[in-house]
């Protein structure tokens, strides 16, 4: 249990840590909050020759609420963004999401965008990423560019980020008009990874369906957006969503995951229970939309 | 009735009646705060890693990552130092230290002797290969990691489970026992056959229960130093028995046993995983003689996943047969242990299915009953002892059978028990497997419980919440849990040692008290429990009152702790020695206050003459003038007494309820309420009791919900990080109530029992019985633990 040799730099700024990066791509990791790399390290899984520790940079600790998005900085940990009144007032899903992230003291050092960058596909962070929308500001010695939510994931714990990239910020965007939202998860333990889980975001203009964003997570190698889920409610009366879209809802979820069989849950299971909870969150956020709060 | 006159008579012509007094004062029975705890909630408590020696080495293990192969070659020479800086040990390097074996006396089981260091072969994923030393733990990972990458290998076929052991064309983890079934015996007691041919109706239950473990805070650890001056060895081990680990060392590593000393410092949580000693408590003062240099080996979890021992695995078929009205007429029960690849030492292989076997009737009148005992050795990590050992499948497996059978005959399930439970009147009582029940409340248990949760109203209301859609449901779990583990307790259980153990009690001078026991503490808070009955014995504070345990070069021989018996042993044999030490400072006294000592009474530190309060001489000035005052010392004048206890078998009962509710779209289980039950006879620190019920149960509910040692089909462990392995935190537990029955052992001294394992006997079958008594609806049958989502939805056949 303790990591194999490295070299260890405790960047003062972003260009130090770029550049450390691009003079090692491959044998370099970023250090963020740890709660993911040093456990990989001290079970000597991972043996980078540099970790590049970006605790240090001050400019990387900040959320910014704006009129149509929140920015998050690569340092702000969970647990900060989890008590932020001003981005709760705006995103609600994203507290509720957090508090199913480990427990408090992991929470207390493991930072959001570390958790999106990890992309554990049954991991809380990147789902709510996904579903909210947004991108994610990527900095490297050629340069800077943003990657949207929808091009991040691209397999298991693999992100279209360049190892010679590091991630600053992540931007979530603010849905419009009337949203109801949900999250639910399905663990063995609370704080645990979920078996499966749902984070959903649905909009109402008038009576109508204006946009809704399924997420299943743990489901697949990625999270999953429930598209053909989403594309059956999309347009539709609030009212007339009752028992018979609901069951499609849920049949075209359990047949889009692409789930396998583990420890805690065989694929039969998550497919079973990404219906299910697709039928709960599609209900609920309707509630919570409707809802004159 | 003439049967029970006859227990009782010569239980107490045997313990003597005379011999059950205690001095009961200000402090027994009252729930004194722990006087350990705040060293253990600042921080300053220090275990076997915060000790640092000068010069020491760091071990770090290699460990065989197949499941069954033969070891072909291990190149040490590719560690860069060797020698000099590092240090690397193969089991051919330590090839004259003899290999552990079980003492377990019977003829027909099979010996397994386990290398301290794997020799030719290794048994299971984390066999011992290796042990590589260097100066840090850093460098000694790297060396190992090294030279785990140039151990060559050739694999056998794995044998991963008993299915796979007893197949004819096997392979074989012994070769020259020429079977992996190391043991097979059927005994009858009774009329079994008859019973079943008279059985309106026979249920029979398959039981997988799961293989899960002790996983205590604190992984195992060793500190070893020989002094070549002196040519003494000094071991520190998270160890539950300190001398007789010591005996095993100096045996094992041909030492006079009085140049070696061993420490016990603070263990933190042993729960019977760290009762035998395990080849690393040898392999590791081993290499202390040979490099003349400190070594210390601490555990990291990984490691202890894979290479602890395990625990609580076996299958049990059980059948019970019964009358339309619900009596039960006889039992047959199959009980078989995976055993992993070494019938482990102290008690072999047995330690579950055994164990089992005997405890299976419990609290109920069952006086048929074939028990049929059998272990296999398969490629997994040895199987050992874990709070309830055997017990908590028995009680799973019965509880379990116990409500189908009740279901099947239409009557409720309290009914069910309450129809075969034995009565308080009927007690002592001889189980048909040779327990003798002293004492208990096993219907007053029950009923308190039910009460505590309003049994009728729950029914109704959980018939209201079924027409909903909801389902709640409620698991009632029984059970008589074995105690005092001495010579009797043992041999009753099926397993015979003998047993000895030891308290010295000594004021000093200044009045002052010190108490040294054989039992160890490791969490359980005996500096309070044992202070409680020392100070109640010589009519001081508990402050005054300092306890000794866990080292051999201060403390009287004894076995340590282990299997719910230091309150009664530890407390006995204090209570002796402090009634001693009581008479000799009335010697004193009655000197000094010219005063006959009969005349005399110790209170609050002070001497005084009966009805006199105002003659008195305080403790310390009677202390003082007993070492100093040859007018009226005593002929030998230290105030010390040192006695010994070999407790008669005695049996704490109780009843867990647990009510719980399914969620039937997810499968998820909401477990809402425990009541507990305890009866553990006279309660010393109820604090400390209901602590104890509520860890139990704590364990327990890890077992039954959330614990699972999983191997893959080839012998692959899966479960190897506290990610995979859940164990239950607070966010996991319900509220737990504790209701406290004493009913006093009428043959121990003060009439204190054994307790602690009840919770972890008996939490999984109430939690079961819950699930699967809210899941009738769908004839769900429980038959494998732990309880997943997944199995409830498949129970309720909505995958799978």
């Amino acid at each position: 249990m303790k990591p194999p040799p490295f070299k260890y730099h405790a960047c003062r700024t972003i260009d130090e840590a770029v550049g450390i990066l691009d003079s090692d791509p491959d044998g370099s990791k970023v250090l963020a909050g740890g709660q993911s790399l040093v456990p990989v390290l001290n079970l000597r899984l991972a043996a980078p020759d540099n970790l590049v520790d970006i605790n240090s940079i001050e400019s990387l600790d900040h959320i910014r609420v704006q009129p149509d998005h929140v920015a998050i900085g690569a340092g702000t940990r969970q647990y900060v963004v989890e008590r932020s009144d001003q981005l709760h007032s705006v995103l609600p899903v994203v507290r509720e999401a957090l508090s199913h992230v480990g427990h408090s003291q992991i929470r207390n050092r493991g930072t959001v965008v570390g958790s999106i960058c990890h992309a554990d596909p049954a991991a809380e962070m990147p789902a709510v990423f996904l579903t909210v929308g947004g991108e994610v500001t990527a900095h490297s010695a050629a340069g800077t560019r943003t990657i949207g939510s929808d091009d991040f994931f691209e397999s298991y714990l693999t992100t279209a980020l360049e190892p010679n990239e590091i991630v600053t910020q992540v931007k979530f965007d603010i849905p419009s008009g009337r949203t109801g939202w949900y999250f639910e998860e399905v663990a063995r333990r609370h704080g645990d990874f979920a078996i499966l889980g749902v984070v959903a975001l649905v909009s109402l203009e008038g009576d109508t369906v204006s946009r809704a964003r399924i997420t299943i997570f743990g489901g697949g190698a990625t999270p999953l957006r429930m598209t053909a889920a989403e594309q059956l409610i999309t347009g539709a009366k609030a009212s007339d969503i009752g028992g018979d879209l609901l069951e499609r809802a849920a049949i075209e979820a359990s047949a889009a995951v692409r789930p396998t069989d583990d420890i805690h849950a065989s694929a039969d299971y998550r497919r079973h229970v990404a219906g299910l909870l697709t039928r709960r969150a599609v209900t609920r956020s309707l509630e919570r939309a409707g809802s004159p709060a | 009735m003439s049967e029970t006159l006859d227990l009782r008579e010569q239980a107490i012509r045997k313990w003597g009646s005379d011999n059950r007094a205690i001095r009961k004062g200000k402090w027994i029975g009252k729930p004194a705060r722990r006087l350990e705890d705040p060293r253990y909630l600042t921080g300053a408590a220090r275990y076997v890693a915060d000790l640092e020696l000068p010069r020491m080495l760091h071990a770090v293990y290699v460990r065989s990552p197949h499941p069954h192969a033969r070891i072909v070659s291990i190149d040490k020479s590719v560690l860069p130092g060797l020698g000099k800086t590092v240090f690397a040990f193969t089991g051919e390097d330590l090839r004259d230290v003899p290999p552990l074996i079980d003492h377990v006396a019977l003829d027909n089981l099979l010996r397994t002797p386990q290398p301290v260091i794997a020799i030719g072969k290794v048994r299971f994923v984390g066999d011992a290969v290796a042990i590589v030393l260097a100066a840090d733990r850093y460098a000694a990972e790297d060396a190992a990691e090294l030279l785990s990458s140039v151990v060559e290998y050739e694999e056998l076929p794995p044998v991963p489970n008993v299915a796979a052991s007893g197949a004819s064309d096997a392979a074989l983890l012994f070769e020259e026992l020429g079977t992996n079934e190391i043991y097979r015996e059927a005994i009858t007691h009774g009329e079994v056959d008859e019973a079943f041919a008279k059985a309106d109706r026979v249920f029979s239950t398959p039981f997988e229960h799961n293989r899960y473990m002790a996983a205590p805070m604190e992984t195992r650890g060793v500190l070893a130093d020989y002094d070549r001056a002196d040519q003494q060895l000094t071991v520190w081990s998270s160890t539950q028995m300190p001398h007789f680990l010591r005996s095993v060392i100096a045996g094992q590593l041909g030492l006079p046993e009085n140049k070696v000393r061993v420490i016990a410092p603070e263990v933190g949580g042993g729960f019977g995983m760290k009762m035998c000693t395990v080849p690393e408590e040898i392999a590791i003062p081993f290499i202390a003689t040979q490099l003349g240099r400190p070594v210390k080996w601490i555990e990291d979890r990984h490691e202890h996943l894979i290479a602890a021992t395990h625990s609580k695995q076996q299958s049990i078929n059980l059948e019970v047969a019964v009358t339309n009205d619900g009596k039960i007429l006889g039992v047959r029960g199959e009980f078989v242990g995976d055993g992993g690849g070494y019938s482990f030492n102290t008690e072999s292989a047995l330690i579950e299915p055994a164990l089992a076997a005997k405890a299976l009737p419990g609290p109920y009148r069952i006086e048929n009953y074939r028990e049929e005992v059998g272990a296999f050795l398969t490629n997994k990590s040895p199987v050992a002892a874990y709070r309830g050992v055997g017990w908590t499948a028995a009680n799973t497996a019965r509880e379990l059978l116990f409500d189908e059978a009740a279901r099947g005959l239409g009557i409720d399930p309290a009914e069910f028990r309450r129809r075969n439970m034995l009565r308080s009147d009927e007690l002592p009582y001889l189980s048909c497997t040779g327990q003798v029940y002293d004492s208990g409340s096993y219907l007053e248990s029950l009923d308190k419980a039910l009460e505590a949760v309003d049994y009728q109203a729950f029914r109704q209301r959980q018939e209201e919440l079924r027409q909903q859609g909801r389902y709640i449901g409620l698991g009632i779990s029984s059970y008589v849990e074995q105690t005092a583990w001495g010579s009797e307790s043992s041999a009753q259980a099926g397993t015979p040692l003998p047993s000895h153990d030891n308290a010295t009690v000594t004021v000093d001078p200044s009045g002052k008290v010190t108490v040294a026991v054989s039992v160890s503490s490791h969490g359980q808070g005996h500096e309070t429990s044992l202070a409680q009955i020392a100070a109640d014995g010589l009519g001081v504070d508990i402050k005054d009152v300092v306890l000794l345990h866990g080292d051999t070069s201060n403390t009287p021989y004894g076995l340590g702790t282990y299997a719910s018996r230091s309150a009664v042993i530890g407390g006995a044999t204090v209570a002796r020695a402090a009634a001693d030490v009581r008479e000799q400072i009335l010697q004193v006294a009655g000197k000094m206050l010219e005063a006959s000592p009969e005349d005399l009474v110790i209170e609050d530190g002070k001497v005084s003459v009966a009805g006199t309060p105002s003659r008195f001489k305080t403790l310390a000035d009677v202390a003082y003038a007993a070492h100093w005052d040859s007018e009226v010392r005593n002929s030998e004048p230290l105030l010390s007494a040192t006695r010994f206890y070999d407790p008669p078998a005695n049996y704490a009962n109780g009843c867990v309820v647990a009510l719980c509710e399914v969620d039937a779209d997810t499968g998820v289980v909401t477990l809402d309420r425990i009541v507990a039950v305890e009866d553990c006879g006279m309660v010393i620190n109820p604090m400390i009791v209901e602590a104890q019920v509520h860890g139990a149960i704590v364990q327990g509910l890890g077992g039954a919900m959330l614990e699972h040692l999983i191997y893959s089909d080839e012998g692959q462990p899966l479960t190897t990080t506290y990610m995979d392995y859940l164990v239950p935190t607070f966010s996991d537990v319900p509220p737990i109530e504790v209701i406290s029955i004493e009913t006093p052992s009428p043959f121990t001294v003060g009439g204190i029992k054994g307790m602690g394992e009840g919770g972890q006997i008996a939490a999984p079958a109430a939690l079961a019985n819950a699930v699967a008594d809210a899941l009738a609806p769908f004839g769900a049958r429980i038959e494998k633990l732990p309880i997943t989502p997944d199995y409830v939805l498949r129970l309720m056949g909505k995958i799978g």
